[in-house]
């Protein structure tokens, strides 16, 4: 049984989160000058606006513009109004009014919020309406929808975390946030592009009915993390319509972390091999010995693995020592570097067969390497810049904005509905003991867009 | 006296170097020949044998001793000579890898450290000299911390008949994007900002500047004068418009590490103010190429921790624009890789005998440093350059950097 909250934010609550209607605009962030339009209403919807949040570091591009194509981009877009879940979550987690008024315990309100929830501050700066629900930071205070396009970004929280499952899955309500728009779309019979940051939901069937709701009521949904979009080191891809036998994708993190933004790397990759996307047959999360074991039963290949690792900054061990190079995938220190090794194995429905290496404590970046069908590898690392600026989030932005603008999703939604499955499974297999899972409603066939989508220039 | 080995023979290269320790630059280029490394989507081993070792200071933490163990075809020398000879009173190397950078020497008058680039050069000639044979030598960064003794340099290179190739990383690494400077361009303004200290990274950045303005029409024709900026010049200089602000913007709207200005945002662009906060030492060499175009070299210490570059090239709406990116060990990566595509570049200067691109590049950023500094510490005087105005050369046609 799920214990997360449905409709979060809905509780009708006192006045102690005040909405901001000023109109006070920062001079150089919401108008880009010269700009002819009308900028573009955005609703930013999220957990928290902490620093650091995946929240504040995309959502303020919009506010403030951003580095693109050599130059400080100012979009089109004004954010006028944004809804925190924290904030609610923590009013729902205080004390009751009856306690309140029995104990003189203190409201949880927004006097308990900690110093690095900027969207009090935000909403002051640049003059959007910080909201208590969704449907009214999609209505703007008004009866009607006001706002031409939805972000969403929902995330785990530090301060006030969201349950996991069994499976070790934080229960986001990211499926919840997507209801509580369309219900304000059907309502009205208007919907606006949505964009929601990395997987659909936690649960594959919860995503595919956000797909089948998005196609019905006809909005552009956008499913992605930045990975997928960045810059590559070299600027390569598998070429359209090339034939792949296998992939072998390196990256480091936990389970239900950037596995996801991983998986949608590769899967981006992938979906341009000949005849398309097919979809998925089966999947298997391969934990310990197990991984290293896999290799040489022929589940996945060194060579693949020794070609990702090439396109590696971050050798750890020796490296980490005296500065040395390293043969990772050669000189046997894999099994002491990685205590924890973790293989998702994923096999297609055309026989194709791609493994994600989870290598915590031999790497830090995320690399990958296809085997086409002349033998032939492509290699490449996703480039990932450091906090605090995260410039990968630039490019995602940029995907965000065109969505916005074009009312159309660069990439189809089924490459995020289909990464959002192969983690759920994967994550299934894991609790299974690893078992392999089949997984017939996997089996998402898509065209890849003709065009790479990755950020070139 | 041209390199006379056989393609198929493993040429034998002699390492002479100041300090090998981790992350010294030694550690760096001399073990990618020994250690190999990832180079074009595989585990790389260079085609050619490090057999011998000159250091020039020893001391805590030295890796040498355990590299040459591991490696024994590489023997340690006490002296340069020996290293090249290898005991036989003969040249008995194919090709020699220079690494001037780190270590501890005192500094020139201007305040440069007096790197042995030169110093080197002169023993390692003397042996060529000698064996009436010369063979391609490697030599990273500047050429030397006199100019006379740079000229020199690529004075005897010719004379000897060897190739010399130079210069700093940042001209082959990644660019991000991966785009060149169109061959044959016109461009009008070149900027290029930097992080690091005067007399050091402002090499890097003189090069990143170079490695692209060079492919303009008509090729390098020489620097006539440059004006270094410092402090409070500097900011009003760069109030005042004396390099272009859309330069300046594209250039630091490439760059992956700006710091926020402002702590509550963590990537914006900053104002003035803020930009003073974070930067308490900004450095600006500008120069004026003798066809006219003028090249601004910015080293915003505190504020950004990578190369950016932007020129206006005639016919183009927007500035051109890229990064000349690092992987760099202080914290962001483990491997200092952009040592890769330097090493690759040598690799392939020992295999075909032929420098991978002008040594005259060199001979100018080295130039434009020397010049630099006496400007700074002239209190950013203008400094007319005649013998800069004389280094002229045409690029090589074929890119360098890093894009496989």
């Amino acid at each position: 049984m799920l214990t997360r909250r449905r409709f979060v934010g809905y509780s009708a609550l006192s006045s102690s989160m005040l909405a901001f209607p000023s109109l006070l605009r920062s001079g150089f962030a919401q108008t880009p000058p010269g700009s002819e339009q009308r900028p573009l209403r955005l609703a930013v919807l999220g957990s928290s606006y902490a620093r650091g949040a995946n929240l504040q570091t995309i959502a303020d591009r919009f506010l403030i513009g951003y580095p693109f194509e050599g130059d400080w981009h100012l979009p089109n877009v004004q954010v006028v109004s944004m809804y925190i879940d924290e904030q609610s979550r923590r009013v729902a987690a205080g004390p009751t009014e009856f306690d309140r008024a029995s104990t003189g315990a203190r409201r949880g309100s927004t006097e308990a919020t900690p110093s690095s929830e900027l969207s009090a501050a935000r909403a002051k700066q640049f003059g959007f309406r910080l909201c208590r629900n969704i449907p009214e930071a999609l209505r703007c205070g008004g009866d009607r929808i006001a706002v031409d396009a939805v972000l969403a970004i929902v995330e785990q929280c530090n301060d006030l975390p969201y349950p996991s499952n069994a499976k070790g899955q934080a229960l986001l309500p990211r499926y919840d946030f997507f209801q509580q728009c369309v219900q304000v779309f059907e309502a009205e019979k208007h919907s606006v592009p949505y964009f929601n940051h990395k997987q659909l939901s936690f649960s594959f069937s919860e995503a595919q009915s956000m797909v089948k709701t998005a196609q019905r009521l006809q909005f552009p949904l956008m499913a992605s993390s930045s990975m997928a979009v960045t810059w590559r080191l070299p600027d390569i891809d598998v070429p359209l319509g090339a034939s792949v036998q296998e992939a072998v994708m390196v990256g480091v993190g936990g389970f239900d972390d950037m596995d996801f933004d991983a998986l949608e790397a590769m899967q981006c990759m992938m979906e341009r091999r000949k005849g398309g996307e097919t979809g998925v047959k089966s999947v298997q999360l391969l934990e310990g010995d197990d991984v290293w074991e896999a290799q040489k039963a022929g589940r996945w290949s060194k060579d693949l693995l020794s070609s990702a690792l090439s396109r590696s900054d971050t050798p750890l061990g020796l490296t980490v020592l005296d500065g040395r190079n390293q043969d990772l995938a050669n000189n046997g220190a894999l099994p002491q570097l990685v205590k924890d090794p973790a293989a998702y194995c994923i096999e297609y429905v055309d026989g194709t067969r791609a493994t994600l290496l989870m290598l915590n404590g031999a790497v830090k970046d995320y690399t990958i390497a296809v085997r086409l069908g002349g033998q032939d590898l492509v290699s490449t690392q996703f480039f990932m810049p450091p906090a605090p600026s995260e410039t990968y989030s630039t490019c995602l932005a940029s995907k965000i904005e065109q969505m916005y603008h074009t009312r159309t999703a660069p990439s189809p939604v089924q490459r995020g509905l289909l990464t959002t499955g192969v983690l759920e499974a994967c994550l299934s297999s894991r609790h299974r003991q690893n078992q392999r899972l089949e997984t017939p409603n996997l089996a998402i066939a898509y065209k890849s867009p003709a065009e790479s989508q990755y950020v070139r220039i | 006296m041209a390199p006379n080995e056989s393609p198929t023979k493993r040429p034998r290269l002699a390492a002479v170097v100041t300090a090998y320790r981790k992350l010294l630059h030694p550690q760096h280029i001399v073990d990618r020949f020994l250690e190999g490394y990832g180079w074009n989507g595989k585990y790389h081993y260079p085609a050619m044998d490090m057999v011998s070792l000159y250091v020039d200071q020893r001391g805590e933490g030295d890796v040498f001793q355990e590299r040459a163990d591991r490696h024994p075809t590489m023997k340690i020398y006490p002296t340069i000579e020996g290293a090249l000879t290898l005991g036989t009173g003969k040249l008995a190397v194919d090709g020699v890898v220079v690494v001037g950078e780190h270590g501890s020497y005192p500094r020139s008058e201007s305040g440069i450290m007096k790197h042995p680039h030169y110093e080197f050069f002169e023993q390692i000639t003397r042996v060529f000299r000698d064996s009436g044979r010369s063979v391609p030598y490697f030599n990273d960064k500047e050429l030397s911390w006199k100019w006379e003794w740079c000229k020199n340099m690529v004075d005897v290179s010719h004379e000897l008949n060897f190739p010399l190739q130079g210069g700093s990383s940042l001209a082959v690494t990644w660019r991000i994007p991966s785009v060149e400077f169109p061959m044959g361009a016109t461009a009008k303004e070149a900027l290029c900002i930097g992080y690091g200290g005067i007399s050091s990274y402002d090499f890097h950045a003189l090069e990143t500047i170079q490695c692209m303005v060079e492919r303009r029409k008509g090729g390098e024709c020489g620097v006539e004068w440059l004006q270094a900026y410092r402090g409070e010049a500097f900011w009003k200089a760069h109030q005042e418009g004396v390099w272009p602000q859309k330069l300046f913007k594209a250039a630091l709207s490439r760059s992956s590490t700006l710091r926020p200005g402002d702590p509550s945002f963590t990537d914006i662009y900053p104002t003035v103010e803020q930009m003073k906060a974070m930067v308490p030492d900004p450095l600006a060499y500008q120069y004026q190429h003798r066809d006219g175009l003028r090249s601004t070299m910015i080293l915003l210490h505190g504020m950004v921790r990578d190369f950016t570059f932007a020129a206006e090239i005639e016919g183009e709406s927007k500035p051109f624009s890229t990064q000349m990116y690092l992987p760099m060990p202080d914290g962001r990566t483990t491997l200092a890789s952009f040592f890769s595509p330097l090493v690759h570049n040598a690799e392939q200067l020992f295999l075909t005998g032929k420098a991978q691109y002008p040594i005259e590049r060199t001979l100018l950023t080295s130039g434009l440093l020397i010049v630099g500094v006496d400007s700074a510490n002239a209190g950013g005087k203008r400094l007319e350059t005649p013998h800069l105005a004389a280094v002229t050369y045409q690029p090589n046609s074929k890119s360098t950097f890093w894009r496989s």
